[in-house]
């Protein structure tokens, strides 16, 4: 592997130049709101703020961190998305395993009883009315328990357990290992990949979800850190301006106080998949297994 | 075969299950509010018991009251404090979301969460609606038995537009009425290029071109001298010029929409004149807020509208990029036959009502009145003298910050209001900051009176029809203007854009809108 | 297991339908751990999802909150009627598809370069800070991200102006010319998210046995071919999974991304269904007609996903199902 030829020199690079080029267009965005958060408010109205913060300060941030609301709907954000992640990756785990044997009988027809729930829902209202009658409004449970099962991670697992080699089953079987064991003991040891890939699609879903918060939540004790940013942010949006009072109005946030609440909100959930790359990056080594 | 069968026994029990949860679902709203009553009643007579030490709670339950979106929690503002000892009662304070709050609030009210008072901006449509479904509780005998505060607060004219059917279902919070937008031109421009503020349109296309032929600002082709935001397109005070400058305007006794107004085919053949001169930032049409403030702040635009609650942020901004700059409101501009006058909005900014499914609506009621009684009223819209504020010639000025941090959020938590004394008050919350006071009483004091121009339909009652094609209409309205503006359709155009904008509601508005004002006369 | 169930694989049409019949149950009690296995799924299915189905049925009626579904009136296809008769349809049905086949047909491949190209590069620190990097957008909400780009294309002093204009270009009003409009679109939705889709590429590929490679490089294949003959096959199925997923939401040519990027100028070609119903809903409590379109988009797209999957299996051998 260490002799490198002309091509790969060249092929190598590209992909730097490439890569390093993509990397700095996605950070632009980032960055300015981040330099939005720590610029005095007058350099923001007047859009000087671009990549780099114009007069420094911190007392936004601070200020949106300190604040009693933020902290108790960080708590809740962060305590809701670990729960949540671990039931539904064991959920989804468990769950994509039958339905990867698409050769047993009525598999695939279980396959197309989950695809339709991807494309069908009832609606708002029988969904609300479901949840009052399992007593679970304002009960912090409903914002992940129908969740749980995401059908779209569930294909992501299923489509790799498909590409494990059957070899590798039907040797376990053959030491007389039970369908449960070959799934904990063989199987997921070997997904840790995909299983990265899904926790961190859980994470990221349960950290930003706003609209089951929104509906089910109505203690203000228990609402979310996304619940908190999307209406600090969505606050100031046109559409929702109209109905404002003229004191609502002289009220309003200010642009920087906005940018902070989205820096403090979005931060902790950008650490979770560096985290995680080490799965990622990890090849997988079954080669030993293989018969 | 065997996958078909598979299938309808699936399906069945899917249907079966549904089903279930259909009735169920249906049956148990019912069920729940017979156990609300039933806790209602169970609920007084709980706290009887161990209440012994605090003799208070024997009568006064909690409250729980749902207001709209505040960044602030309400249960642990100073002001929550106040009031809990100023009535007695304690109260947990819930709030809609910012976005989609009307959504959210439908889901509580058809499903019955037991509040006992609800508070919502001003939106007439909701609440006629809610009380013709039977949602909400009809406050006359609640309010001739306990609201004695309320009905000396609270004029007649008001309780009169929130009549429906005949009945009043909420306490309205009136706000006075006044011109909140108007143009902003940058004076130092006008002195550098030795010219006087325009004072009819024809000196203001004028100024425009001055700007943009000499350039005061030094711009260079950066900019425009005027730019409006893309979902205000009918622009104040221009619309003064041409008789249009509230959304509904008297002709022959009639009351007619911008829509069909002469009026609105003129402006848009004279705004559309200004954007092909170049007159009108070629962009407008993207403007959020935000847009519009960087561009004016960052010298490139001469004049844009701008409300006067906005005035500190804007002069902050340019003042540290230009500190000679110096910007001030237009009078309002006299078009062709003199026609000239500034919108004023005004109306009702929050309404508080009762839902059937509350707990106490006796207690709400109570609740409210004890909030309206005199001295609560102004400790919780004021604060104290020599602490929160200072009063002297008749006026009331806040002193900061500790007006800001304990009585920003006043309006708030306000469920009906003084209709007498709160202008007055009120008006400390503009004098916190000069700039914002001072653009506030240019435009409704100093302007002369017929400069202003009244909105019709501002204390106007339910007006069902004309209230749930409101938004749609104005938002035709606006969609057309900006596509005649820069051009992409002309101004002939308008007479289908009336007929369109009629098919869409806008006959249905305006015959149930002139049935109400021809009873006003 | 294994073999047996393998042979029996989709040949059920074939005759001697009772003996095959006996067989599969006969299967499937012995296989009977995996339904187990499958039961909280499903039954997480029931509640969670089948049960509030029934909210569906609003669309066939004048829905009001208050009556519930029992009480409100039943208008039967009325909604569907409003919607496809009413005047805009055609112009925004169009607006949608085109936005959302560019989208697919752009926007699809790029994620699945980004992985294959990061899975070249060596460096550790580096792989993994543009793999960060490249998914940060994801976590901006599009207020924010349109914005960013109002600022950053205007035409007065936006730094994409002024490269055109100091190369001698005239300034374009991207977000105020129809020309330009989509092709915003279809840019700016690329840039909030593939790096966010590259990730199931990234992790399928983390997936393929290191040994190939070593097997291919041995063989002297050089790194392209080992990126095209290995890489590629080996994250197919996801690739395909993808795909046919993607097409599921066709008829959601980005709603949100569009409703704040938008404005009456170029309606024209950026109109779609979402923001024409969101637009004329505006103020009125219409559940039924939104619940109606969102009917509409779902059977589009669930004909989509059926199709897309039949002909997956029949042309690549494989399918979600």
């Amino acid at each position: 592997m260490n002799h490198r030829t002309k091509g790969d020199w060249l092929l190598d690079i590209s992909v730097y130049v490439f890569l390093t080029m993509l990397g700095l267009m996605m950070l632009l965005p980032l960055a300015n709101v981040f330099s939005k958060a720590v610029s005095a408010e007058w350099a923001i109205t007047s859009g000087k703020v671009g990549i780099f913060p114009v007069d420094f300060q911190l007392d936004t941030i601070s200020e949106v961190i300190s604040s009693s609301t933020f902290l108790r709907a960080f708590g809740i954000s962060v305590g809701v998305t670990v729960v949540g992640t671990l039931i539904s990756i064991l959920m989804t785990a468990l769950t994509a395993y039958p339905l990867s044997k698409g050769n047993l009988p009525g598999m695939p027809f279980f396959m197309v009883l989950f695809i339709f729930t991807m494309l069908f829902s009832g609606g708002l209202i029988p969904n609300y009315l479901l949840m009052r009658q399992l007593h679970l409004i304002d009960n912090l449970w409903v914002l992940i328990l129908p969740g749980m099962i995401s059908v779209f991670n569930m294909l992501v697992i299923k489509s790799y357990y498909e590409s494990l080699p059957e070899a590798l089953e039907e040797s376990a079987r053959i030491d007389g290992a039970k369908t449960y064991t070959i799934l904990f003991r063989i199987i997921l040891p070997l997904c840790m990949p995909v299983i990265a890939t899904i926790a961190l699609f859980y994470a990221v879903g349960f950290w930003n979800d706003y609209f089951g918060p929104m509906i089910y939540i109505n203690d203000t004790a228990k609402k979310t850190l996304q619940l908190y940013l999307q209406d600090v942010v969505m606050n100031a949006s046109s559409t929702n301006v109209l109905n404002k009072s003229i004191d609502d109005l002289m009220n309003m946030s200010p642009e920087g106080v906005r940018a902070a609440t989205v820096v403090a909100s979005t931060v902790p959930i950008l650490f979770v998949y560096p985290f995680l790359q080490k799965y990622f990056i990890k090849g997988v080594l079954i080669g030993s297994v293989k018969g | 075969m065997k996958n078909r069968k598979w299938l309808s026994l699936l399906l069945g029990t899917g249907l079966v299950l549904a089903a279930t949860a259909c009735g169920s679902s249906g049956n148990n709203s019912a069920g729940e509010n017979n156990a609300n009553g039933g806790a209602a009643t169970k609920a007084p007579a709980k706290t009887e018991a161990p209440a012994t030490d605090k003799p208070e709670s024997d009568t006064k339950p909690e409250l729980r009251v749902l207001n709209l979106w505040s960044k602030d929690d309400y249960n642990t503002h100073p002001l929550a404090k106040v009031i809990e000892e100023r009535t007695g009662y304690k109260v947990k304070y819930e709030m809609l979301p910012a976005d989609k709050a009307m959504d959210k609030l439908n889901l509580l009210i058809s499903s019955a969460e037991p509040y006992d008072v609800i508070s919502i901006a001003g939106d007439k449509a909701i609440y006629t609606d809610y009380a013709k479904m039977g949602a909400l509780v009809d406050l006359g005998p609640l309010i001739e038995k306990y609201g004695d505060n309320i009905k000396a607060s609270i004029s007649e004219a008001s309780f009169e537009a929130m009549k429906v059917d005949g009945k009043i279902y909420s306490i309205p919070n009136r706000s006075s009425e006044f011109a909140g937008y108007n143009l902003m031109i940058r004076t130092d421009w006008l002195d550098k290029l030795g010219l006087e503020m325009p004072t009819t349109l024809d000196d203001f296309t004028a100024v425009l071109k001055a700007f943009q032929e000499k350039d005061p600002g030094g711009a260079g082709g950066k900019g425009a001298p005027m730019s409006i935001d893309g979902a205000l397109a009918t622009v104040a005070n221009i619309t003064g010029a041409f008789g249009i400058a509230t959304g509904w305007t008297e002709q022959d006794g009639k009351l007619v929409s911008t829509a069909q107004n002469p009026g609105f085919k003129e402006y848009l053949t004279y705004m559309a004149d200004l954007y092909k001169q170049g007159l009108i930032d070629k962009e407008f049409a993207v403007n959020k807020d935000a847009t519009l403030k960087e561009k004016f702040t960052s010298g490139q635009i001469g004049v844009i509208q701008l409300p006067w609650y906005d005035i500190p942020t804007v002069a902050d901004a340019l003042n540290k990029n230009f500190p000679d700059a110096k910007f001030a409101y237009l009078p309002p501009l006299k078009g062709k036959d003199g026609q000239m006058g500034i919108g004023m909005s005004g109306g009702y900014d929050r309404i508080t009502f009762i839902p059937k499914s509350a707990k106490h609506p006796e207690d709400a009621i109570k609740w409210i009145n004890a909030k309206l009684e005199p001295e609560t009223f102004k400790l919780i819209s004021l604060g104290e003298e020599g602490k929160h504020y200072t009063f002297s010639d008749g006026v009331y000025s806040p002193i900061l910050p500790i007006f800001t941090d304990e009585r920003g959020l006043a309006s708030s938590y306000l469920t009906g209001i003084d209709e007498v004394n709160y202008p007055i008050y009120w008006q400390a919350r503009v004098k916190k900051d000069e700039r914002l006071f001072e653009g506030f009483a240019y435009l409704n004091r100093e302007i002369p009176a017929e400069g202003r121009v009244a909105d019709p339909l501002a204390f106007a009652p339910s007006l069902p029809e004309y209230a749930k094609n409101n938004a749609s209409l104005n938002q035709m309205i606006n969609d057309f203007a900006v596509k005649v503006i820069v051009g992409e359709e002309s101004p002939e155009a308008v007479t289908d854009f009336a007929a369109k904008y009629d098919a869409a509601g806008g006959s249905a508005s305006a015959e149930e809108v002139n049935v109400w004002y021809a009873t006003t006369k | 297991m294994g073999a047996g169930i393998t042979d029996l694989h989709r040949k059920s049409k074939a005759p001697a339908l009772k003996a095959k019949a006996a067989g599969r149950w006969r299967l499937a009690w012995r296989n009977r751990d995996y339904y187990v296995l499958l039961i909280p799924g499903l039954l997480f299915l029931l509640l969670f999802k089948y049960t509030p189905l029934y909210g569906v049925l609003i669309a066939f009626q004048e829905f009001n909150i208050f009556e519930g579904i029992r009480g409100s009136e039943w208008v039967g296809l009325e909604q569907f009627r409003k919607l496809i008769e009413s005047e805009e349809f055609a112009q925004v049905f169009t607006n949608t598809l085109l936005i959302s086949v560019y989208k697919i047909v752009l926007l699809f491949p790029i994620p699945i370069f980004i992985a294959l190209v990061l899975n070249e590069v060596r460096l550790m620190a580096f792989k993994r800070t543009i793999q960060t990097i490249i998914y940060l957008p994801h976590f901006l909400s599009w207020v924010i991200i349109s914005g960013l780009f109002i600022t950053i294309l205007s035409t007065s002093g936006g730094l994409v102006n002024n490269v055109i204009e100091w190369f001698g270009g005239e300034a374009v009003g991207f977000f105020v010319d129809n020309r330009y409009f989509r092709s915003l679109l279809v840019f700016t939705a690329g840039w909030k998210e593939v790096g966010w889709n590259a990730i199931v590429f990234i992790a399928a590929i983390a997936g393929i046995e290191q040994e190939q490679y070593e097997a291919a490089a041995i063989d002297g294949a050089g790194r392209i071919r080992r990126m095209l003959h290995i890489s590629l096959p080996g994250i197919m199925p996801t690739i395909v999974l993808m795909f046919i997923l993607r097409l599921g939401s066709v008829l959601d040519a980005g709603t949100e991304q569009i409703l704040t990027m938008y404005n009456p100028v170029v309606y024209e070609t950026g109109d779609v269904i979402g923001t024409f119903v969101y637009r004329i809903g505006l103020g009125k409590m219409d559940y039924s007609f939104s619940t109606a379109v969102g009917l509409f988009n779902s059977v589009v797209g669930f004909i989509l996903i059926i199709s897309g999957n039949y002909v997956s299996r029949k042309f690549l051998k494989r399918g979600i199902w």
